[in-house]
């Protein structure tokens, strides 16, 4: 078994050390923007200053999962669909206009994809396995799936998640590249998985991958493998409205936060909520679909008391 | 249950495949020049000869890409070309790469920055996710395609995490490695950290001042041995240890007394279940920048004691080729199983004093090589080993 032991999220919404993200979720607006908790009580003001939107967030959610579940992880897979953006497009600046010999590496050594994953393990001294995923809108989906194989393989408490950063050149790939009307956000998500109960309220009953040009026929047969069907899902999360006719409640989960590649780790945390919001609910469906020829696909279930 | 390797391809500056590749070990060529490129030209790199738009016609590829996907394609679909898809076998594809397809992309950000139109549709190839999608397109594998980005331990843990898909009943085979084609962003990264050797790489040696780049690929086709049954194919290695950990000392630099190499090569030796006297070979990761070699080093000497096995970099040969080492230096050690090969650390002469450790100096075959083991260590202290047995 794969229980939640527990899940932050710093996003555009009010999602940072809640107890149900549901009870303030707001559509995005034209005013949204990235609600940031106050980093420095998570991180040296030394080391904040020279971190990047993603890293500062990676880390601070994941040091509180880290007080909250109290035993040392002993696995950490993360995921990131387009990695450090602002220290990328930093970097390729100063090498395209800085002459001479000498350049700051800080920014290339912080571009590097896992250098959010890095991060944690210098920030909590962890020494455990460090994985970082990345393949594009389902990163989220294959990092959770290791995590899920390192609780398989005997972990006990292993930390989980993704995180992307969005840059203002991204507009110019909108409508070409990226087919999408929501706004361009930021958000992270982290959560720890573990064989054993504890307090835990819901688990992961399956998590699946699917990278094809035939994706019709999957989310039937990914519930029918499970014992389960469209109908029997309380909540189902998509990145679309393709499923909005079916099941007892349908959320198009980027109404709440925004496109970044990572966003169903988003909809994980909002699927675990709607246990606490909703007292009968006994499975969530995560379908995500936000990039075509690609599918993550995610059940969680409702512990049995 | 064991993890048998059924297939294996590579390229790199001293070989477009297995056999050229073999060739140059055997006659001690490096394949390390003076960089042919603007952005390469004042390095000593391990650079491939041919243009993007030369590699895919040379090597007849469907598709035009980032370098980075292109020479995936080309080591993958060697270790996959005796192998047919069936339905009943189900087969996915890991891939490590570092910066994707930057090689690329950078040159349209250039535009860009420059005021010219950029082609919008470049960027198409720059997400690493995409080069694996891309490699796995080529071959026709679909389904589970994953990419691991950790750096120069990318290829290494690609194999690793495809082992465990296999253990785990998720898939029946995967084709795993890691691929990284050179980019100015690359060149200016490691530039900017300032250990680039302005002459030819001197792994574990004094007086080493650095490293040199490298492009290249390589990939395994990882099997169960009930898949075998299926496939009929036969085995050329064991894949028998793997293990990752973190050295969460330094987000570019390796701790003093190596723990992170430490950990993963005992993890990797549990996972074998085997001792360090039955290792016959290290291919180390050993980039011959001061701080790696010398951290590795303590890590041999914790693990192996005074009984340090023969060893060598093979980064002399190929240049250091960040996220594709670990899959190359895997091909390269199923080549030295099968010919009972030592491999030498070219340009080697003096043992660093600190921890006098000598590596193998010179080619030499004929030698019973069961067991050897392969460090991968990327930067965010990101530490790989496996290992690979004889059948």
């Amino acid at each position: 078994m794969y229980f939640i032991q527990h899940i932050e999220s710093i996003t555009h919404q009010d999602s940072f050390r809640k107890e149900n993200l549901w009870s303030n979720l707001k559509p995005l607006d034209s005013d949204h923007a990235l609600i940031s908790p106050d980093y420095k009580s998570y991180i040296p003001a030394a080391t904040l200053r020279r971190l990047s939107t993603i890293l500062r967030m990676g880390i601070t959610a994941s040091k509180e999962c880290q007080e909250k579940v109290f035993t040392e992880f002993d696995s950490i897979s993360v995921g990131t669909g387009l990695g450090c953006l602002t220290d990328t497009e930093k970097f390729l600046l100063t090498i395209n206009t800085v002459s001479g010999d000498i350049l700051s590496p800080t920014a290339f050594i912080q571009s590097t994809h896992n250098t959010i994953s890095g991060q944690i393990s210098l920030d909590l001294k962890n020494h455990a396995y460090n994985m970082t995923h990345t393949q594009n809108a389902i990163s989220f989906e294959v990092a959770l799936t290791d995590a899920m194989l390192c609780v398989y393989e005997g972990k006990k408490s292993v930390l989980t998640g993704a995180a992307d950063e969005a840059i203002s050149f991204l507009e110019r790939l909108r409508g070409t590249l990226i087919k999408t009307t929501h706004p361009f956000t930021s958000g992270v998500t982290f959560a720890v998985i573990s064989p054993n109960k504890n307090q835990s309220i819901a688990h992961i009953q399956a998590c699946e991958v699917l990278v094809s040009d035939q994706t019709e026929n999957a989310v039937p047969e990914f519930l029918k493998k499970h014992r389960c069907e469209l109908k029997d899902a309380d909540l189902i999360l998509e990145a679309g409205e393709q499923f909005a006719s079916t099941g007892k409640k349908h959320v198009n989960f980027l109404t709440y936060s925004g496109y970044y590649q990572s966003a169903s780790a988003f909809a994980f945390h909002l699927a675990h909520d709607w246990f606490i919001e909703n007292k009968t609910a006994q499975k969530a469906l995560i379908i995500n679909n936000l990039e075509s020829g690609k599918l993550g696909l995610t059940l969680l279930s409702r512990n049995e008391a | 249950m064991h993890i048998y390797v059924t297939g294996y391809g590579i390229i790199s500056s001293i070989g477009e495949n297995v056999e050229e590749t073999l060739h140059a070990l055997r006659s001690e060529k490096t394949g390390i020049r003076q960089g042919q490129k603007t952005y390469t030209e004042r390095f000593k790199v391990g650079e491939i000869r041919w243009s993007n738009n030369e590699l895919v016609e040379r090597f007849s590829l469907t598709q035009h890409a980032s370098r980075t996907a292109l020479l995936g394609m080309i080591a993958a679909k060697e270790a996959f070309k005796n192998h047919k898809l069936l339905a009943e076998i189900k087969t996915g594809l890991i891939s490590g790469t570092s910066v994707g397809g930057m090689d690329v992309s950078e040159l349209a950000y250039k535009d860009f920055l420059n005021s010219k139109t950029d082609d919008l549709n470049t960027y198409r190839n720059h997400p690493n996710g995409t080069t694996s999608e891309q490699i796995a397109k080529e071959l026709g594998i679909d389904g589970y395609v994953n990419t691991i980005s950790t750096a120069c331990s990318s290829a290494a843990n690609s194999i690793m995490l495809g082992a465990r898909m296999l253990l785990s009943g998720q898939l029946d085979r995967v084709v795993a490695g890691g691929t990284d084609g050179l980019s100015q962003f690359t060149i200016s990264g490691f530039r900017s950290l300032m250990i680039f050797d302005d002459e030819w790489c001197r792994p574990f040696d004094e007086t080493r001042k650095g490293l040199n780049l490298g492009e290249g690929a390589g990939f395994l086709v990882l099997e169960t041995e009930e898949t075998i049954r299926k496939t009929g194919k036969k085995p050329l290695a064991v894949l028998s240890g793997w293990s990752n950990a973190s050295d969460a000392y330094h987000q570019t630099a390796s701790s003093p007394e190596g723990l992170g190499a430490t950990l993963s090569m005992k993890g990797a030796l549990e996972v074998a279940g085997l001792k360090p006297e039955d290792i016959d070979y290290i291919n180390a990761h050993g980039t011959a920048t001061p701080n790696n070699d010398l951290s590795e080093s303590h890590g041999i000497r914790a693990i192996f004691g005074d009984a340090v096995p023969p060893f060598s970099s093979t980064k002399a040969y190929t240049g250091h080729t960040l996220a594709a080492s670990g899959g190359i230096e895997a091909v390269l050690g199923i080549l030295a199983l099968h010919n009972g090969s030592l491999l030498p650390n070219l340009n080697f002469s003096q043992a660093i004093e600190e921890t006098r450790l000598t590596p193998i100096k010179n080619y030499s075959e004929g030698h019973e090589i069961k067991h050897i083991l392969s460090n991968s260590f990327g930067f965010g202290g990101n530490n790989s080993t496996i290992i690979l047995s004889k059948i």
